[in-house]
């Protein structure tokens, strides 16, 4: 297995706040690797450290062996596509446009093709709206191409945002709790969904708060707790770990259960 | 507004609407003045005692007659949309019976003018309670939901339907522009008379709103896009052929056209790319000092003269790079703060051009005598001769900058619906999520600036060389808040919104003289009346429209579309096309 992506031993400083020490994480093709931890571990930042929003203070981004330039823009040309904790999609666009904008990196017209509209124009616009519907058809949205962002129904909203990641053609997606506020019905289909994009080859890798969808999802589980990785394995590993049980998913039921017992029959 | 409703009932719809229709047709037939008023009779006939000449009934008193009859149609035909036919055309009534009683009354020194003096004279009051009194009846009624006449219409039907629509908004134009005739000593009433007309003219057109007309005529012309192209590019040479065909309204219309290419490239900025820019004119500016220069006028400091297309290129390349020069902030300044910046460079501009910083300006002496254009041995100044009909001179200036207009009109467009286009909306949208797509922002913001300015140089030139005269006074502040009011009035990102925009923004002032002190009193207020009850603009941007009126894209009320719940994929859907390796 190569390594599409590979952090080696990132760290990132905001002045004396360390929110990053020594993270390293490696993601092969077709992987789909969890990321969890309490809130404030550092996820998010490590997820803007691999997106070049962040420069990190040291350690070293490869994608395909080849350092990740520190721009998000060309860090999403060079195949890194990410969605957002907090959706943030383009609200007065519709949905088919959404997709095209993250469809802009793959085309190349220029300002003067675009202002005179050529024949290559043509072809290269139907190609990117072809690909557009495509993609809206496998997220699931095929039919609300026309309805703008913002009126679309939450669910609806974050596979869009899935949509105009995957339009940017990447070899890596960074999903930022994908499933927050879901219902089991809409979480399940978000399940399918991660595994159908990896099947098409591409890495994923997810932060979620969502344990129990991580440990069905993912091939590979780290724990980041207070900016730095307390364990990293299969799911089984990292679920029997006592160290992630006890900073990260507290003690278990049973014992949880006798203290309570014990504190009603004092 | 609902608090007022809320007294009605709908059993009142009936009686209300018939009695306000019959009351605003009464009064229109009714004296409308008590006496002559100081500049002379008021216009068609408001003085006479009682209404005796039926026939003879003309302007506004026309207008109120029109609105009551059509009013009274409404309320008993089977028409789809009546209590929003009947809403627009209220609003006319009150709008024209508003302004004429309020005219009359400030110029015959107070309500005795309209009520009792000399003689009784109730029409302007009766016909704006019929007005009211129809307004009350179209709400007493229920608003309904808007209508949606059928579209996708055999082609021929089509075509002809925007023949007869394109040809009708020509006549409108026409009218609209010279309505109330030249202001001045001439005709002490132009202004009212125009404000008149906007009402009647609004009323008009909110009821055809109403109708599903308007919006119908707009969904067909998207379908035949360049049939609607062609036609209204004829409608607009064919103006020259109406009413309007005078020197002086040529003049006007050519200003007018400067003006909106100057808008549509100030929406790329604005409307699309979402950076304010308060220093725009000075774009404009350039594009004309330089064209001047370039002219061989006698003043220009410069000894050498450039044939006009030659000239009007290099104006727009400087100006665009100017562009391009004040949009480098851009990468380091957002929202508020650039748009101070941009207020600096206006400033900038305007102080050095007066002070003839760099000589090439004139300073306060301007730039004068820039010769006229002359293309194939005809000066666009003269009078012409076109298949027999003779065309007052200003005619050709007014030929070009329909061109021009349609030139900027087609490079917006086809840059709107585009990949840089599209990257513009993005920015808007949500800067930092446009970068994360993998957009250049700083480039493609530089972008932005550079084709709005390279746009308004294009203007400068045609400016420069209509008026003949290039002076800083036409490049102050005030000038480029009336760009931005007019792309905001028009609708942000809307190509006919930032013409029309620019149409009335440019046309009121010269209409309304006459209030001298209070224009751009009422001028503000217009703004502010049309922000707070239409947000979206006047003909706004189909996204925008979308966004505020709670619609989507096609039109719909929402829920018929978002409705469609989450049905998602069983099987795992596969992804077409190949994965990147």
């Amino acid at each position: 297995m190569t390594a599409v992506l590979e952090a080696r031993n990132v760290t990132m400083a905001f002045g004396g706040l360390v929110a990053l020490s020594d993270v390293s994480l490696q993601l092969a093709e077709g992987q789909i690797v969890g990321l969890i931890g309490p809130n404030g571990a550092g996820k998010t930042t490590f997820f803007n450290c691999l997106t070049g929003l962040y420069t990190p203070s040291k350690g070293q981004l490869l994608l395909r062996g080849k350092r990740l330039p520190g721009d998000p823009a060309r860090v999403t040309a060079a195949g890194v596509a990410r969605t957002f904790q907090n959706i943030r999609l383009f609200p007065s666009m519709t949905a088919l446009e959404n997709v095209l904008v993250g469809r802009h990196v793959r085309m190349r017209q220029g300002p003067l093709s675009s202002l005179f509209h050529g024949p290559a124009f043509g072809r290269g616009e139907a190609a990117a709206r072809e690909r557009a519907q495509q993609l809206l058809n496998f997220v699931g949205l095929g039919k609300v191409g026309d309805v703008l962002a913002r009126n679309l129904p939450y669910g609806d909203q974050r596979r869009l945002e899935i949509a105009r990641a995957l339009a940017t053609d990447p070899s890596v997606l960074l999903l930022d709790e994908p499933t927050a506020g879901m219902n089991p019905q809409e979480t399940e289909a978000a399940r399918h969904l991660i595994f159908a994009i990896r099947d098409t080859g591409i890495a994923v890798v997810v932060i979620e708060h969502d344990t129990k969808f991580i440990f069905t999802l993912c091939d590979d589980v780290s724990v980041l707790v207070q900016g730095e990785l307390l364990v990293r394995g299969t799911p089984d590993e990292v679920r029997a770990d006592p160290r992630v049980i006890e900073a990260y998913l507290g003690k278990p039921p049973e014992e949880i259960e006798a203290e309570v017992h014990k504190g009603e029959t004092r | 507004m609902t608090r007022l409703t809320s007294y009605l009932r709908p059993g009142m719809a009936l009686p209300l609407r018939v009695a306000g229709s019959v009351l605003v047709l009464v009064g229109a037939l009714l004296p409308w003045a008590t006496f002559v008023l100081n500049d002379g009779p008021y216009p068609a006939k408001s003085t006479l005692q009682f209404f005796d000449a039926p026939f003879e009934v003309g302007g506004f008193r026309l207008h109120m007659a029109l609105l009551g009859l059509a009013a009274l149609v409404v309320t008993f035909a089977p028409v789809p949309g009546r209590g929003r036919i009947l809403r627009g055309l209220g609003w006319g009534a009150v709008l024209v019976s508003a302004v004429n009683v309020l005219f009359i009354a400030y110029n015959g020194g107070g309500l005795g003018a309209v009520t009792v003096a000399d003689m009784p004279a109730f029409g302007g009051l009766v016909a704006l309670l019929g007005g009211l009194a129809v307004l009350a009846g179209a709400y007493a009624g229920g608003i309904e939901q808007p209508v949606h006449l059928p579209t996708g219409l055999n082609r021929f039907v089509a075509w002809a339907v925007l023949l007869v629509s394109f040809a009708g908004l020509l006549m409108m134009v026409a009218w609209t522009l010279t309505a109330g005739g030249q202001g001045g000593v001439a005709n002490p009433y132009a202004g009212a008379q125009f404000l008149s007309f906007l009402g009647f003219a609004g009323g008009l057109l909110a009821a055809l709103h109403g109708a599903g007309v308007l919006p119908w005529i707009s969904r067909l012309s998207e379908d035949h896009r360049p049939f609607s192209i062609v036609v209204l590019l004829g409608c607009a040479l064919a103006l020259p052929f109406t009413g309007a065909g005078t020197d002086y309204w040529m003049t006007v219309a050519a200003n007018i056209g400067v003006y909106a290419a100057t808008a549509i490239g100030l929406n790329v900025v604005v409307g699309l790319a979402g950076m304010l820019d308060i220093g725009y004119v000075a774009f404009l500016g350039i594009g004309a000092f330089v064209a001047a220069n370039l002219s061989g006028a006698v003043a220009a400091k410069v000894d050498i003269t450039l044939p006009f297309p030659v000239a009007a290129v290099i104006a727009a390349v400087v100006a665009g790079m100017f562009g391009s020069v004040v949009g480098s902030p851009t990468l380091r300044v957002r929202g508020d703060y650039l748009a101070i910046v941009t207020l600096a460079f206006g400033e900038i501009f305007v102080r050095s051009a007066q002070n003839n910083i760099g000589g090439l300006t004139g300073g306060p002496n301007a730039i004068p005598g820039v010769p006229q254009v002359s293309m194939f041995g005809t000066g666009f100044s003269e009078p012409i001769t076109l298949g027999g009909t003779k065309l007052p001179s200003g005619v050709l200036y007014y030929f070009l900058t329909v061109l021009l207009v349609a030139l900027v009109m087609g490079m917006f467009a086809n840059l709107k619906n585009s990949r840089i286009g599209r990257a513009w909306i993005a920015i808007r949208e949500d800067e930092d999520v446009a970068k994360a797509m993998g957009i250049s922002t700083g480039r493609i913001k530089i972008l932005a600036f550079t084709v709005g300015a390279t746009t308004a140089g294009l203007s400068g030139a045609v400016f420069a060389h209509k008026l003949g005269t290039v002076s800083y006074e036409s490049f102050k502040f005030l000038e480029s808040v009336t760009l931005i009011s007019a792309v905001i009035l028009g609708g942000m990102g809307s190509i006919p919104g930032a013409v029309l925009g620019a149409s009335l923004l440019f046309v009121l002032p010269e209409k309304l003289r006459e209030f001298s002190d209070y224009r751009l009193l009422l001028f503000g207020l217009a703004l502010v009346l049309i922000m707070r009850f239409r947000p979206q603009g006047l003909v706004p941007d189909r996204h925008r429209r979308a966004e505020l009126a709670g619609e989507d894209i096609e039109g719909r009320p929402l829920e018929e579309t978002v409705s469609e719940q989450a049905h998602l994929p069983t099987a795992a859907p596969v992804l077409p096309g190949e994965a990147r390796a």
